[in-house]
């Protein structure tokens, strides 16, 4: 092994000695022209916050407007578009906490110290979805009224209907976890690139945890 | 203190680093040279909080290694075909590029096949860190450590006796 090591350190030195820096990317990043990919990963959070606090806004003026000047409007549009608004906020919570917990990330602390940080973080989006899946059996509910009760067959489909998206949303809420990562149904959910940060996030969790105990 | 100095200076003179470590974690081009980028712009950013209560070497290899493996997680995010070289942090004259020997190439490739932290921990073993400085950098105990580049060792010596078998 003494010798890989000196073939790497002779190796590399040759190639250390041809390195030329460009200068004028190296200046551009101190006039900060450059964009950095941890900065865009702020931003997307920042837009997602935005977003959801429009939508909030929405869908509470909507409902405070409905349930105080319009009499006949359904109490079963009141309440569910209500309980998304709460869960949409709930998410926002986590949302933000992520923020201030990415802001308080600091690169330049040990590795395994700053990298459990970012992977948790990052894992941590698992929680989002989860609460998020609450809100599905509120989208079969809001459009109830009293033509539902005056019709048994409507009756009996719609509370069909509410009771297979109640199953599934409890299932997916305590189902959606890190161990259950490998099974077929969680990577069809998480499919496509913009779940490969959290996916490979809680596989690096898994070698941070294995790489800090001393027994190899 | 002229930090943009400060920064070129740095960067000028432990170039080898982030080279190095983006050689290691990264095998296409493209992708080499935007880990390189986000390695010098968290260089950048960090600069003013730097106190030197740590080595400035240490420092940088912590940044720049948890760039590297932050940005593995991330996925490859190929922009464009390729860079051109005004836009290159890093370029290597072609008169200096040394001939690879078959043990170099192998040695790469085995690490190439290692998981992040131990790919981590084989590079600053390889770049000849005491054990305490590796604990310091990977923030490990320096037992945990020994244990470690004894076990990455074995491991592979036992690729290299199984190639030079075949």
């Amino acid at each position: 092994m003494e010798d890989l090591k000196q073939i790497w350190q002779s190796y590399h030195q040759k190639l250390e000695d041809g390195l030329a820096i460009n200068k004028q990317q190296t200046e551009e990043i101190s006039t900060l022209k450059a964009q950095s990919f941890i900065n865009s990963m702020k931003s997307i959070k920042i837009f997602t916050i935005i977003i959801g606090i429009l939508w909030v806004l929405m869908v509470d003026y909507i409902v405070f407007h409905l349930s105080v000047y319009a009499f006949h409007v359904s109490i079963f549009f009141l309440v569910s578009a209500g309980i998304q608004s709460l869960i949409t906020k709930i998410a926002i919570g986590v949302y933000v906490y992520q923020m201030y917990l990415i802001y308080n990330v600091d690169i330049s602390h040990p590795i395994i110290k700053t990298q459990e940080q970012i992977t948790r973080l990052q894992a941590s989006t698992l929680w989002v979805t989860r609460i998020l899946f609450l809100q599905l059996p509120f989208w079969t509910t809001f459009y109830w009224g009293d033509y539902v009760f005056q019709n048994i067959s409507i009756f009996m489909v719609q509370i069909s209907i509410t009771a297979i998206f109640t199953y599934i949303s409890v299932w997916l809420f305590l189902n959606i976890k890190k161990e259950n990562k490998d099974k077929k149904w969680f990577l069809l959910i998480f499919k496509g690139k913009e779940w490969t940060p959290l996916l490979n996030a809680m596989k690096t969790l898994e070698q941070i945890e294995n790489f800090k105990a001393e027994k190899n | 203190m002229d930090y943009r100095q400060w920064f070129q200076d740095i960067i000028e003179e432990h170039k080898g680093i982030f080279f190095k470590i983006a050689r290691t974690y990264c095998l296409d081009e493209i992708d080499r040279q935007d880990l390189t980028q986000e390695m010098m712009i968290q260089v950048w950013q960090a600069l003013p909080k730097y106190n030197q209560s740590a080595k400035i070497s240490t420092w940088l290899y912590r940044i720049a290694l948890n760039v590297a493996i932050s940005f593995y997680r991330k996925g490859s995010t190929q922009k464009s075909k390729n860079v051109p070289l005004d836009k290159q942090v890093f370029h290597i004259q072609e008169e200096h590029v040394p001939h690879k020997e078959e043990q170099i190439n192998l040695l790469e490739q085995f690490i190439g096949e290692l998981k992040e932290f131990d790919k981590a921990l084989i590079i600053l073993y390889l770049e000849d860190k005491s054990h305490a400085e590796i604990a310091e950098i990977l923030g490990i105990s320096v037992t945990n450590v020994s244990t470690k580049v004894s076990r990455i060792k074995e491991h592979l010596k036992l690729k290299f006796s199984k190639h030079s078998n075949f």
